[in-house]
């Protein structure tokens, strides 16, 4: 067993404890001195860990972001995780953390509250995201006005527990986020399944709903909240930004339509029926639901790896699951490590 | 005299160590990544304390909201096989409660908690074995998981208990020590000497009482320095992985 020294000297307590700890506050400022000249010098910032009370800079040069404090000049860390350096921005991102909501964020949410003209939505975040009524489209268009009687039937829209896809439209002053689903791709999510990952390991991408192979269709939310469902005709045709598409519609017509790749707003009128909160899910074939918890599975996998997620990987972890005849065996941690790394290795290959 | 010496002539004590030195200390971090925001381990000695830190998060009802801070929650089980007679201890028992009551203050001083009004954040504590510095290993495993968990602190909060006997301050009690020695617990800030915690149930000589915090601020740097190298080592680790990213 071993058990550690404080203090090495046999004379009195006080004055050994004075000794040490004056050493240690030397062998500090030493240490943090170096560590600010790194930052000012190179232009690229110490990739190492920095703690809580540990001193970033003594420069007051430097604004002083998210994770950081001071006291005088002295900026502090008060998080563990990287130190990042915008412009003159100095900030500290923590290695864990909660979802921080930014604007512009597809995410997932789950409808938590329901209360006066607005919905709050659990988005991962610290605080409930608000979605106003006057930021969905309601059946009838977009262009109806929100009456008194919609105020009085919102849980017949969303209801607690309603999963739904939306977007960040802003944030407000203490971080909480603002919510929208004024388009036709975001709205209630229905004919699928629900997995949630950190948000740290997504990848942001421009788009976050994808078809997948197999007739499954995932929305990947930036805070971590992925939805994995069934593609249905609408699904398809939401899904316009996809390269892909927009490529065949080109190449199909020989030319390049105005808005063929968007929804026109007449069309959004037309869609824009009570169908889009219908609770019902379709029909689900057994197939398909069996597909969609592979690919539920694989992404468990890919997060079990701590590997970033992005729509690629998880085709790429599907197809390495495909060696696994019973996709119920997927989530033992040997096959889990199996995948995350054959997921690798074959991004290594591509690469070359 | 007893059937044992707390100090002995030879200058030991009871579990062979000397008066300046503390009990086996181990700790992780993250030890429960899937079921909360942040988690720790901590060993001290054989007391064992696992922390559980859920948050910041939307607060369960709005009657303990604060427009311009989150509200600490803290919850401590002390579990009935932790310490040789086994007793069934309430969470509503006195001790506890102060006990609970002095890491609220304490972590609300150290947690920038302006930083996340209209929210809460819940610390949940598990006692699994309890020889001694139960304040000290608590107050060590929040400071660890709310590390974990990234919630923005001034500093790190590091525990540990002093006493006296026979003149001689003696630092990190364990049980048996506690029953017989007055003794005190800090909880000191960082690589600095302000202490953020100070709980002393017994007297103490007030002309002594300098030595005794003294080794125990000392003891504190200590323990601090071996829970940052944790915090590194899991830090280190995090980023040789966000490398796949």
């Amino acid at each position: 067993m071993d058990i550690l020294s404080v203090s090495k000297g046999s004379g009195f307590a006080y004055e050994d404890a004075e000794v040490g700890s004056d050493e240690d506050v030397d062998i500090l400022i030493d240490e943090d001195e170096t560590r600010g000249d790194d930052v000012q010098l190179d232009g690229s910032v110490k990739t190492s860990v920095v703690t809580p009370g540990e001193l970033v800079t003594d420069d007051p040069i430097w604004m002083r972001g998210h994770g950081t404090y001071f006291l005088g000049t002295n900026t502090y860390s008060s998080v563990a995780g990287t130190i990042s350096r915008v412009n003159r921005l100095l900030s500290v991102k923590p290695i864990r953390g909660r979802y921080e909501p930014e604007t512009g964020d597809h995410i997932v949410g789950r409808i938590a509250e329901v209360g006066q003209k607005r919905w709050k939505v659990d988005i991962g975040a610290k605080t409930h995201a608000i979605l106003m009524l006057g930021s969905v489209n309601l059946p009838g268009g977009v262009l109806r006005r929100k009456s008194e009687s919609d105020e009085l039937q919102m849980r017949n829209f969303l209801k607690e527990g309603d999963l739904l896809n939306c977007e960040v439209q802003s944030l407000f002053q203490d971080g909480s986020a603002s919510l929208h689903t004024r388009s036709l791709k975001y709205g209630k999510l229905r004919n699928g399944y629900f997995i949630s990952v950190p948000s740290s390991l997504i990848v942001r991408a421009k788009n976050h709903s994808h078809s997948l192979p197999g007739g499954a269709s995932v929305i990947i939310g930036v805070n971590g909240y992925i939805w994995l469902r069934k593609t249905t005709e609408d699904i398809s045709q939401a899904n316009n930004t996809s390269l892909s598409k927009n490529a065949t519609a080109i190449s199909a017509k020989g030319q390049y339509n105005v808005g063929s790749g968007s929804v026109s707003i007449t069309r959004l009128e037309e869609e824009s029926s009570w169908e889009i909160y219908s609770d019902v899910n379709d029909e689900i074939s057994s197939t398909l639901r069996s597909t969609i918890t592979r690919y539920a599975n694989s992404i468990k996998a890919l997060a079990f790896c701590e590997i970033g997620i992005s729509v690629e990987r998880i085709i790429s972890a599907y197809e390495a699951s495909m060696a696994y005849e019973d996709s119920g065996k997927l989530v033992d941690r040997e096959t889990m490590e199996t995948i995350g790394q054959q997921v690798i290795n074959g991004e290594k290959y591509r690469g070359q | 005299m007893s059937r044992f010496e707390i100090y002995s002539p030879e200058g030991l004590r009871v579990d062979g160590r000397r008066w300046n030195e503390l009990r086996r200390f181990e700790c992780r971090i993250n030890t429960h990544p899937d079921s909360s925001d942040g988690s720790s381990y901590v060993e001290q000695g054989n007391s064992k304390v696992i922390c559980i830190v859920n948050g910041p998060m939307e607060p369960s009802s709005k009657a303990e909201m604060s427009t311009s801070k989150a509200t600490l929650k803290i919850s401590l089980n002390v579990t009935p096989f932790s310490s040789i007679d086994r007793k069934k201890r309430s969470k509503n028992e006195r001790r506890i409660q102060e006990i609970v009551t002095s890491l609220k203050r304490t972590f609300e001083q150290s947690i920038i908690v302006n930083k996340y009004p209209r929210t809460t954040i819940s610390i949940t504590l598990h006692v699994l074995a309890l020889d001694g510095g139960l304040l000290s290993s608590i107050t060590n495993a929040i400071t660890l998981a709310l590390i974990d968990a990234g919630i923005a602190m001034y500093d790190y909060i590091s525990s540990v208990s002093a006493g006296f006997y026979n003149n001689t301050p003696l630092l990190d009690l364990n049980q048996l020590e506690e029953s017989d020695v007055s003794f005190l617990t800090i909880g000191v800030v960082g690589k600095s000497e302000k202490l953020a915690l100070l709980l002393l149930e017994n007297k103490i000589p007030l002309d002594q009482l300098e030595s005794v915090l003294a080794i125990a601020i000392a003891g504190g740097h200590r323990i601090r320095d071996l829970m940052d190298k944790e915090v590194r080592r899991h830090g280190d680790l995090r980023l040789s992985k966000l490398a796949n990213k």
